[in-house]
């Protein structure tokens, strides 16, 4: 299948709408598009998903990539899709399984070698989360301040390897409860 | 507050959070999330911490409400169930602080612009403090005032609007103080924020049992029933009305006060000592 579709949310005042990360793979000139209103920062995403694929030992599909942030008529902002959008590339070329990413919701930024960094606004997204009933993949970073939502899964990661073995179920991150304090 | 410069007035401030009841689970939610949207690190020890923001009297508009073409919190929303105190009050450009009046009324913030909108929660307790005049010695007991003119002082109390100085429910001067007492209170150990704490929790407690919510919320309806008079006191506000030409807000907003100092005092109704006491806070509309 050369489609997938993953899950992110994008930041309107304290409030985090969920916003779908639609991948297609199609045939044609080699190109990487990303639509659905994305600003600066989501535009150069593509530059650093291409470099922490390449970089972590996968394949960067040589097809035209489509991606869609839905809703599409909702600015997006800030480097937070990043991993939403490298995961999608990985299930949408078949390098992840088809129903890896269900059930959860991915946050963060990436590094050109693939490390994940923090973002901002962790805190509302984990409180939407929780009322999906999703578990919520986020850097490393971003534990502390998600830990302060009660009854939420959270999955720690430092690496995109770290999510990929997460999401084929090969190496399971450790979980962190929520109400930590 | 008002009083001349070194009297107190920013440590005052500075030290409200400390006897300020703890925030609920919720609340704490809220900040926490104001702060985790500006993108400001804070520490997962003290997140249930009221805040406190200071910002400086140089801050602009956008700055104290929030705004950008990609809206973002401003100070007040930083100040979410928290105090937000602006040192030298008169110092601010005079269009910022106006900006502040539907907020502090409201509780919360609607940023619009062209592109998008975005709402943030505002509900802050706003301290603020001032010299009487330019040089800051106006009225003062111990040193003279270096010739500012009664003229010039008035006209620098006047750059906090009528509308502005209305929604301020407490209103003190903070003198300088005599030597003795400086003298004195090197030696005498004072009353610590957690005694102060300790009333103020009592009082809380008793505000929450009453009506479920803090004074400062109470509604029309709630007020007729918790915040009802003695015929004295009856009197005593129509005395005040009359004199200081008190806005229907002012007279909600003393109600309010009286019925937290009788809180404080763990009296079940509100006597006329408590309403002359909250009267006496409304100083400058007297000036």
């Amino acid at each position: 299948m050369a489609f997938a579709s993953t899950v992110c949310r994008a930041a309107v005042g304290v409030t985090a709408p969920a916003v779908n990360v639609e991948t297609h793979l199609a045939n044609g000139l080699p190109a990487f598009n990303i639509v659905g209103l994305p600003e600066k920062a989501v535009q150069e995403s593509r530059d650093r998903v291409r470099s922490a694929l390449i970089n972590s030992g996968f394949e960067f599909p040589a097809r035209r990539i489509t991606v869609n942030l839905a809703p599409a008529d909702l600015p997006k902002q800030g480097s937070r899709f990043d991993l939403a959008i490298a995961v999608g590339i990985l299930i949408a070329s078949g390098q992840l399984p088809e129903h890896a990413a269900e059930g959860y919701e991915l946050i963060g930024e990436l590094s050109l070698a693939g490390a994940l960094r923090p973002v901002n606004g962790i805190l509302p997204m984990a409180l939407a989360t929780r009322a999906r009933d999703a578990g919520l993949i986020l850097p490393a970073e971003n534990l502390d301040e998600a830990t302060l939502v009660n009854g939420i899964a959270l999955y720690p990661a430092a690496h995109l390897l770290a999510v990929t073995g997460h999401l084929s179920r090969q190496q399971p991150l450790q979980a962190a409860a929520g109400g930590a304090c | 507050m008002m009083g001349p410069p070194g009297s107190g007035k920013s440590m005052l401030a500075s030290r409200l959070p400390g006897i300020l009841p703890p925030l609920t689970e919720e609340e704490a939610l809220q900040s926490a999330a104001v702060r985790s949207v500006a993108g400001l690190s804070f520490d997962v020890a003290e997140w249930q911490r009221r805040p406190f923001r200071a910002p400086h009297h140089t801050a602009s508009g956008a700055a104290l409400v929030g705004g950008g073409g990609q809206p973002r919190p401003g100070e007040i929303s930083l100040a979410h169930n928290g105090v937000l105190f602006l040192d030298e009050l008169p110092e601010f450009d005079k269009r910022v602080l106006e900006v502040l009046r539907e907020p502090m009324e409201t509780g919360r913030i609607l940023i619009s612009r062209a592109a998008r909108q975005a709402e943030f929660p505002a509900d802050f307790q706003l301290v603020a403090a001032m010299n009487p005049c330019p040089c800051g010695y106006a009225n003062d007991a111990a040193r003279a005032c270096a010739g500012c003119s009664r003229e010039l002082a008035a006209r620098y109390q006047r750059r906090i609007s009528g509308p502005l100085r209305d929604r301020i429910d407490i209103q003190i001067e903070v003198p300088g103080l005599p030597r003795q007492d400086l003298l004195d209170g090197m030696q005498r150990k004072a009353e610590d924020s957690a005694c102060v704490r300790a009333r103020v929790l009592a009082a809380w407690q008793r505000q929450l049992t009453r009506q479920g919510g803090a004074n400062a919320r109470l509604q029309q309806d709630d007020m007729t029933r918790h915040c009802a008079l003695p015929a004295a006191g009856q009197q005593l506000l129509a005395g005040a009305i009359d004199k200081l030409g008190l806005s229907a807000r002012a007279l909600h907003r003393i109600l309010r006060v009286a019925r937290t100092i009788a809180d404080l005092d763990a009296s079940t109704g509100i006597e006329p000592h408590h309403l002359s006491e909250a009267i006496g806070y409304r100083r400058l509309d007297r000036a």
